[in-house]
């Protein structure tokens, strides 16, 4: 857009952001009244922890830039932070490895993200919690009731349909993990799912999917905000969460409920390794010469191409490092049913197999032995035309005189 | 068959391809040559490593030709689409319908066979199975151009792409994410390259059988046959 036009647009847009900003101010106030009192203040949990004011404010810029909102949002973004573990949230967990739950708990040393998360009201969470048996039941009932209707929902995990849902069921009640998501869901202020099994079923689902597994969105027929990934990145929840305080609604999705500002472009379009992409400078074998200049992971069977993610740029482990920077290639796994749609993991997409099971092969084999077959039979047609047309001058002369 | 002079005299040209419909394939057949080179090396590329990388676009330069030619293909696509359904000369859409002429289908099947030395008579511009295969290379130029469009604006909601993103997304979703749509796009471009071998053989089998100039014709536009007695 030219310059004339390039200022009106930019007035509408700090207008815009101006009036969000404003319904933001709104809100906050809204649910700090609202909201359940903290157990403890979240600044003082900081300072406990050795994070200084400084950094908490750096950790806001970022947060910002994440959630791709200008940086005068840095206030409302402290402002939620600091209102995160007031939000009452229920951390179920069905058909998974608890991975998620590790990838968010466990670092080596503890920033922002790990103190929201640490600090965060679990009203009641499987792996963490002290109850157990009848005791867990009834906490899980009292949060509900208590806070219904303000809860945020967090599901980590598959459900299992299979055999009436008999393959999971949790509690002394024996209740399936689809009637326990059912139940949880009808009172919650906002569900997310937490992983590519709560979203899409994951490795449950991948062929031949025996328990017949589900992603929460598909099983229980319901809106949910999908933090896709194996393990995702918690970067992704505590800015979904932070959106939902902020706005009081949650981020906008693209068709699989993934929040774009997360999961809007491809993990190739940001990749640091992209210009040896294009160079054509490819890794042929792990440790290779190409291996060890840091060259494209294309030719090892990387899914970047294929993945939509924002793990370049957010990175994993305190912003340490990720798959590509770490030498392998993208698994693909922030894509639905990734096991059966990005295998080979290792090997590119045209070493995919063809055909039915039992009998299938590569698609390269099998159709450049198609190939080859074509080329045979169109070589043995124009032989047999060969015979057949320009056969001995008697049998020609025979057709001639019949005509 | 008699004397080859005397065959030649007997035969009169008749004109078979118009000039759109001959552009229009060399056309095609230029972008589907590069499209299936270009899209061989992005499928299964060799890597360069002499060089500094500042230096080297090989990926690059491939994927420009390919999305080039794509384009263009895509336009070829929608250009045929309209000369056979509003061109006034020989391109109409209901010459693809040759193959419901059941009777002419099966006497074409034996005569392809070598059974039968009958030639039927088209009453199309095309062959009973030609117009089949012809429907078909039209599927997957259909199919190959949609996939890849997706694969070309994954990610991006803006420019001429972006126009088509409210259909292009849902469907790439219905697919069930890039990498199946990848692999459709590889698995027809190996379709293309079977049809390349039939079309050619059948077009030099014409050619040398009938004697009419069928592999010319689609130079100069003109068929010669024989003569009626």
């Amino acid at each position: 857009m030219g310059g004339t036009n390039g200022s009106g647009n930019r007035r509408t847009v700090e207008k815009q952001y101006r009036e969000l900003m404003e319904y933001c101010q709104v809100h906050l106030d809204q649910i700090e009244e609202t909201l359940p009192e903290p157990r403890e203040s979240f600044q003082e949990g900081l300072a406990a922890r050795g994070i200084s004011r400084r950094e908490f404010v750096k950790w806001t810029s970022f947060i910002t830039g994440v959630l791709m909102l200008p940086p005068m949002f840095r206030p409302m973004v402290a402002r939620a932070a600091e209102n995160f573990n007031r939000l009452p949230v229920i951390w179920l967990n069905f058909a998974e490895c608890t991975g998620c739950s590790e990838a968010f708990l466990r670092s080596s040393y503890p920033n922002v993200d790990d103190i929201l998360l640490d600090t965060i009201s679990l009203e009641y969470h499987e792996t963490l919690m002290a109850a157990s048996g009848k005791q867990a039941e009834e906490n899980f009932k009292k949060a509900m009731t208590d806070f219904e209707g303000q809860y945020i929902l967090v599901f980590e995990g598959a459900i299992p349909e299979g055999m009436d849902g008999k393959y999971l069921r949790i509690g002394s009640e024996g209740k399936t993990s689809k009637e326990i998501g059912t139940e949880a869901a009808s009172k919650a202020a906002a569900v997310i799912c937490i992983g590519s099994c709560s979203s899409f079923g994951n490795v449950q689902a991948a062929k031949p999917n025996p328990t017949d597994a589900k992603g929460i969105r598909e099983s229980l027929g319901i809106r949910t905000i999908n933090i896709a990934g194996c393990p995702p990145n918690p970067v992704n929840f505590v800015g979904t969460v932070l959106h939902f305080l902020m706005f009081g609604a949650l981020p906008p999705t693209d068709s699989l409920g993934r929040p774009l500002f997360a999961y809007g472009k491809r993990i190739h379009d940001y990749c640091e390794r992209r210009s040896h992409y294009d160079a054509g400078e490819y890794v042929e074998e792990w440790g290779d010469a190409g291996a060890k200049r840091g060259w494209c992971l294309y030719k090892m069977g990387c899914k970047g191409p294929y993945t939509y993610a924002n793990c370049g740029k957010v990175r994993y482990n305190d912003g340490t490092s990720w798959p590509i920077m770490g030498g392998h290639g993208c698994m693909g796994c922030y894509e639905p049913g990734f096991w059966d749609t990005m295998a080979p993991l290792e090997k590119p997409i045209s070493d995919q197999a063809i055909g039915v099971e039992g009998v299938e092969s590569k698609v390269n084999t099998v159709f450049a032995t198609l190939a080859g077959l074509t080329v045979a039979g169109v070589a043995a047609h124009a032989a047999a035309s060969a015979i057949k047309r320009h056969g001995p001058e008697e049998e020609t002369k025979k057709k001639a005189e019949k005509k | 068959m008699e004397n080859k002079d005397t065959a030649m005299e007997k035969r009169i040209p008749v004109r078979e391809w118009t000039v759109p419909i001959r552009v229009h394939h060399w056309a095609m057949a230029i972008s589907i040559f590069f499209l299936i080179v270009t899209g061989w090396y992005i499928a299964d590329p060799f890597g360069v490593s002499s060089g500094e990388t500042v230096h080297k676009f090989l990926m690059g330069e491939m994927r420009y030709y390919h999305l080039l030619f794509g384009i263009i293909l895509t336009m070829l696509f929608v250009w045929r689409m309209y000369m056979g359904f509003f061109a006034r000369f020989h391109a109409n859409w209901k010459n693809f319908l040759a193959f419901t002429d059941w009777k002419n289908f099966v006497k074409q099947i034996k005569f392809y066979l070598l059974v039968s030395n009958e030639r039927p008579e088209h009453v199309y511009l095309y062959g009973p199975l030609q117009a089949l295969s012809y429907i078909g290379l039209f599927v997957m130029i259909f199919f190959i151009v949609i996939t890849g469009l997706i694969l070309t604006g994954a990610g991006y909601d803006h420019g001429l792409l972006g126009l088509a993103a409210w259909i292009l997304t849902p469907l790439e979703r219905l697919m069930g994410g890039l990498a199946v749509v990848r692999y459709v796009h590889h698995i027809l471009t190996w379709l293309f390259v079977l049809f390349i071998i039939v079309h050619i053989y059948m077009a030099f089998w014409y050619d040398i059988v009938f004697k009419e100039g069928t592999v010319s014709s689609m130079i100069n536009g003109v068929v010669f046959k024989a003569k009626e007695h």
